[in-house]
This record gives C-alpha cells, structure tokens and sequence, in this order.
C-alpha cells in the first residue's frame, strides 16, 4: 500500500487536480479542467500508465456540462486512474489523445457519434460509425426518449380484446 | 492501379458475426481496409439508464453473446464497489468456477469456428458438441443454457445443487481425452498450417500502439499481463495457475495459447472444487428494504474482469436513486476489431480478414454494444 | 396478416413443393443474438441434417432465410436487399420474442418493433432464445407446411408489393445506401 500513497503523491504533485480520491481499491480518480487533460495524459503514460481503457462521456444535464472520462492502466502497478474533465454542453469542443495514445481515435469517434463532442484533431470524429443516416438528437444524451422514437417509427402489434365478456361467455 | 471496392459482408460464411469490413483490393491483396461496425446496435447504455438495478440483470448478458457470465460478474462487482458491501466466501468460489466454465466453453468455440475460414468443418463439428455438454451442466445449474443470471450482486442467486461438483470433476477427465485429439486435428493440420503458420504476425509494437489486451498481448510480448495476476479479484491469488505466453505471434501461435490457455482453466477448476467450503451462505442483501428495488450510493467506479478476449469492464456512475445514471460498457475487442483491421490488413489476402477475427477474438455483439 | 389456406396449386407445383420441402437450403446469416443456437443445431449433437436442411452461402441459391432474434435498422436494409435475391419459392423464419412485438429490446431507438410488417413471415418459433429442440420442431412444421402449400410468404409479397416497400420507407428512411464507403 505505500506505494499506492506514493503513487497518489506524485500523481497530486504532477498534475495538480482540482479533486482527487480512491473510489475502490487499487483506482485512482482525478478532476482536472478542460486545458490540461493533454499535458495530463502525456505525464501519465510516461509514469508507466500505458494502456488506454476506454474515452466515454457523461452528460449532466442539470449542471449543463458534459464530463470526459479517460481510464488508463499500468500493467507493472496494476493500478488503473480515471482522468476527469467538465467541458460546457452547448458548445463542447476536446482536443484530441491520439498522438499520445493512436487507440484513442474509435472512442472519440463513438463519443462524437452519441453525445456531440467535437474533437479537434481527429479528422475521421464526424464520420458515423455506428448509426446509418441519423436524423434526430445525439442518442445518448438525457433529453432524447429513446421510446417516443421508437413507437413513432417502428410501430408495435396492436392488441385486441383479449378478455372474456362475461362469466363462462366466449372471447370477443 | 486497379482497385476494386469490395466489401466483406455481413452475410458470409466466413465472417465471424454479423460485422463487415469494407476494403480496397488490387488482386488478392488488401490495399486498405475499413470495419464497419453497427449491425447489432442496439442502444444497450440507453436502456440501462431506464431500468432499476436489478431490472438490468436480465438485460446485460445479452451484451457479449458468446461468453454472457463475464457481464453479470462486473456488473455485480462494480455495485460491490459503490455500496462497500462483503461477498460472502462461498460465492467468490462459486463465481470463479462459472467464470472459469465460461472460459472453456468460449475457447472451444473459437478453436472450433477456425473452420469457417479454412474450410475444414469437421472442427466445427466436433468443438460445438463438445461445447454443449458444458452448456448441459449450467442448465442443472442456473435453468438456461446461454443467458444465465446467475451472478447477482451480493453473492449468486442460490447455492449449488446436489452432486454438481462430482458431474464437473466427470466432464473435466472426459476433456482432459478429448482436448489433445483436437490439437492432433486442428493444431497440426496441414491446411491450417498453410493459412496461419508464418501468417498474420503481430509484432510487439503494434501492441503497445492499439492497446490490445488478451492473448493478442500476452503471445506478442511474452509478458504475463493478466489481471488475474497484476489486479485479482475474487480469490484468484489462492489458487496456483500459469498464464501461457508466446514472443512469436502468429496465427497459430495464438490457437495454441489457447489450448494451453484451456489446460490452466481446468486446473483452476478443481483447485475450486477442493478448497471451496462445503457449506455457507452464497448472498447479502445490497441495501435493507424491498429485494427488488433497492439503491446505490454515489459514486464512479471502473470495474475491470480478465475475459476470454481480453480486458472487459464497466464504468458505473451512480447518482444514488434506483435506476443507473450511466453505464459505459468497455469491449475487449474493441481495439483489435475496429483499429487493428484499419491500421493492419494492409498487405495481406482477403481470406487473412477472418482468420484474424477468430484468432484474436473479435466478438461484434460487445463491439457494437 | 393472416393467409388464406386455399390449397389451389396445379399438379407440378405439388410435385415442385414435395420436393423442396425434403430438401431446404439455408441461407448462412447469423443476423442476431439468437444465432448463438444454431451451430448446436447445425453439428452433430442436434444435427439438422437429418431433416435435410444443410447450410448454403449465397442467398440466390438459398431456400429460408433464418431471423434470428432482433434486427436493428442496419442490418434490415442488408436483409430485405438480400431477400429481395432470393429467388421464389423462398421463406422466412422468425426466431425469437424479438420479430414479434419487439422483445426485450422494446424501447430502443435502434431495433424494430414487428417484423411482418417488413418481410413476410411464414413461421415463428418462440423462445428468448429458442432450444435447438424447439428449432428442429419448427423446422419440421414449416416441412409440413409445405408440402401442404401453407407457406406462401413469397406469394404474399409479389402481391402486397406496394404495402412493403411503404412500410420499409417509413421506418427506414432508405433501404440501399449510397455512401456506404465514406469517401
């Protein structure tokens, strides 16, 4: 565990996050603003943190910000970190991870896709990838009801009566 | 320049899955290569957002189709995490060896689906039947062959039944037989030798650079890089295995992992059996109130599990009500499915496309989510 | 939809139907989470071979086209356009909770509600997801069918032409895409 703490120390010191905790055991989590997730990406994969987990999104509506999530992993640690940053909602713009990490550039494209974020930089973010001819809301965004699109375009069976009338009587 | 666009198309016989790939090719050899992902889409983190927690357990096995235990246990341990609460000893036994039939089962597909590509089907043949008599024993155990729902966060759903540990001792001595006669047919073929010996190397950088996980890694670099090792997790470090690493990866160095890969699961498996206790309760109640709608305090939390294929796991945000605010679903093959095939193809045949998706282990339901 | 069994087929046709029915070809299209049973069924524990349905890889020489379980927008474009080559006699088998009133996947933006309202569908076989058992009996139902000229899906659809081709616009937008390659 000392090297846990050593490791949250240097981490503290180096990136300088507006909030820091260990949310389980063995992860790190760390808030810093929009402006530094590149110098801060840059640091961690030198600091032995190479592998790139996953790049998603999380959309506060009620705070009107989007939240950027990086999670890394250093297999000689075994210890993984969340890198978090806000970015405003109507007008979110990243620049992009893939000249520090060339894995980066299928989840920005996927986060482009479902929540609207643009990433400067990454030249392929605005082509879809998974929907075909998308024509409403970014899915995954909290105001898109995804029922509502899904009973007006794909319309379900329609159920009849499909009770008895009366006692020992037969179906309508 | 003659360059024809062809695509490698959803409906293909040696597609594994329902994916495509879009390629440019000039003759044989593949000039540049797309995947085109998508065609099961089905807005899996939309719908958990609209369903309580435990609503979601009968939604998320459907997530990767070939191997659906592997969800159900991050899903359980993330909720573990979150609600600080202490799975009871006999579950984390019986989890792991759910786990750990899991893991035989999707390498007997995978080594048995090396058929389509090649054309030799009598291994496809052999593998999948072998693979139901698997599917048999965890339909004495939890009611359904695929979709189990069976690990539940606090524990498992209800203990083992009567007699089951002897039926699984049974049908690892029948593998311990039937394992090396499907070395002698696949591994030493002469067909699959001339599709995938010396084929579809993966040098050690290129690792590094996609961010590959699994047996794609761990045969490329010759490190141990499992997190059964480097993070375990549910008692993982009582139990003596190895983790079987190459330095010379090609395609049927990667099959080969996997056999070996199949030998250690047995292993683990009855070191479970031994040292599992006879008796002890299998769950706790997540939080005090109703069984089924209960809820999770806040936090954000990144749970990780060592799939088949490689690094699998969900981040759980939680805002403390009854339903998920977000769940973002981690695919471990999501590095070698989408940028593997764009940055790698190039310079090899169209048939080399399938046996890399079998070989590294591209699953597209958990790709496409 | 419900269609009418009015057995009018000349002598050739039942001779035509008695023998496709011992001899189904189908087509290779694992389209949904429900294909994970078919290998069981296709080797040699279940073995569909022995009612004489084997495996065929193109669709212009493939008799049913397997559905199996829930189809998202993308891959119905595909299969009606693969459908659409198959030539006639040919049917469709349904699998799953999904093809008939959306399945579990009920409120999803991305997967459609009712599949007869696309494609004819001559056979459901219930089940989230099927047995191989329940599929090999369904298989020997829609061998029946048959031969007793009950599955005339294909028939249906050279007929209601219009009613498909408005209802697949509706939902899908477009059925063949032009810029499939992003260039």
């Amino acid at each position: 565990m000392s090297s846990m703490n050593n490791i949250i120390n240097e981490i503290k010191a180096a990136l300088a996050p507006l909030k820091m905790e260990t949310p389980a055991d063995k992860q790190i989590a760390a808030v810093v603003r929009p402006e530094a997730i590149h110098n801060s990406l840059s640091y961690l994969r030198q600091r032995g943190f190479t592998q790139l987990c996953i790049v998603t999104c999380i959309d506060w509506i009620k705070d009107s910000e989007f939240e950027l999530v990086y999670i890394l992993f250093s297999w000689t640690d075994g210890i993984h970190v969340q890198l978090r940053a806000r970015v405003d909602r109507n007008n979110p713009v990243m620049v992009t991870a893939t000249d520090i990490f060339p894995g980066a550039r299928y989840y920005e494209r996927e986060v482009t896709e479902f929540f609207g974020v643009e990433f400067t930089g990454n030249e392929d973010a605005g082509k879809p990838l998974f929907l075909e001819i998308w024509d409403d809301l970014p899915p995954l965004r909290k105001d898109f009801d995804p029922q509502a699109y899904s009973d007006s375009k794909f319309p379900m069976r329609e159920r009849g009566n499909e009770f008895v009338s009366e006692i020992g009587g037969t179906e309508k | 320049m003659n360059e024809v666009k062809l695509f490698l198309g959803p409906q293909h016989p040696g597609m594994h899955g329902n994916y495509s790939v879009h390629m440019y090719v000039d003759g044989d050899i593949i000039e540049k290569a797309r995947p085109t992902p998508g065609f099961l889409h089905r807005g899996f983190e939309k719908l958990m957002e609209r369903r309580h927690w435990m609503g979601n357990l009968a939604l998320i096995p459907r997530i990767c189709v070939p191997e659906p235990d592997i969800n159900e246990f991050v899903y359980a341990q993330g909720i573990e995490m979150l609600a600080n609460i202490e799975v009871p000893d006999k579950a984390h036994w019986i989890r792991m060896l759910v786990l750990e039939m899991a893991r035989v089962m999707v390498h007997l597909m995978s080594l048995g689906f090396i058929g389509g590509p090649t054309g030799m089907y009598t291994a496809t043949y052999w593998a999948i039947a072998q693979r139901d008599l698997i599917l048999d024993l965890f339909e004495e155990l939890c009611g359904a062959r695929i979709y189990h729902m069976y690990i539940v966060p606090g524990g498992v759903r209800k203990d083992l039944p009567e007699g089951f540990t002897d039926r699984v001792l049974a049908m690892m001595d029948e593998l311990e037989v039937k394992i090396p006669e499907y070395e002698e047919l696949i591994l030493k073929h002469p067909i699959i030798h001339a599709r995938a010996k010396d084929n579809i190397m993966l040098p050690a950088e290129v690792v590094w650079e996609l961010g590959v996980t699994g047996i794609g890694m761990r045969s490329a670099t010759g490190e141990e890089n499992d997190l059964r090792k480097v993070k375990p997790y549910a008692h993982y470090d009582k139990v003596e295995f190895e983790v079987p690493t190459a330095t010379y990866s090609d395609a049927l160095t990667r099959l080969n992992l996997k056999v070996r890969e199949m030998y250690q699961s047995m292993r683990i498996i009855r070191q479970v059996i031994d040292k599992m206790p006879a008796e002890g309760p299998v769950n706790v109640p997540v939080s005090p109130g109703n069984a089924l709608r209960w809820t999770v305090p806040e936090g954000m939390v990144y749970s990780a599990v060592e799939s088949s294929r490689g690094e699998y796991g969900y981040f759980i945000v939680s805002d403390g009500s009854e339903m998920p605010y977000r769940i973002a679903v981690r695919g471990a093959s999501f590095p070698q499915g989408l940028l593997g095939i764009e940055k790698y193809l190039k310079g090899h045949r169209i048939d080399d496309a399938s046996i890399w998706m079998d070989t590294m282990g591209v699953c597209s339901p958990e790709i496409d989510r | 939809m419900v269609l009418k069994n009015d057995d009018n087929r000349n002598i050739w046709e039942k001779i035509g139907d008695y023998f496709s029915a011992n001899s189904i070809w189908m087509k290779w299209y694992c389209t949904g989470c429900g294909a994970i049973e078919m290998p069981p069924t296709m080797t040699s524990r279940f073995d569909m071979e022995r009612l004489g349905m084997g495996p065929m890889a193109t669709p212009r020489q493939a008799d049913v086209l397997l559905i199996t379980g829930y189809l998202s927008t993308k891959t119905l474009r595909r299969v009606i356009y693969s459908y659409e080559q198959m030539n006639s006699p040919c049917f469709i088998v349904a699998f799953g909770s999904c093809t008939i009133n959306g399945g579990i996947y009920y409120d999803s933006y991305a997967t459609i509600g009712r599949l007869d309202k696309y494609l004819p569908v001559d056979l459901y076989i219930a089940g989230c997801m099927p047995r191989p058992e329940t599929i090999m009996n369904g298989f020997n139902e829609l061998i029946q069918m048959i031969k007793k000229g009950e599955a005339k899906g294909w028939k249906h659809y050279q007929e209601n032409y219009e009613w498909y081709k408005k209802n697949q616009l509706d939902s899908l937008g477009e059925i063949i895409i032009k810029d499939e390659f992003h260039e």
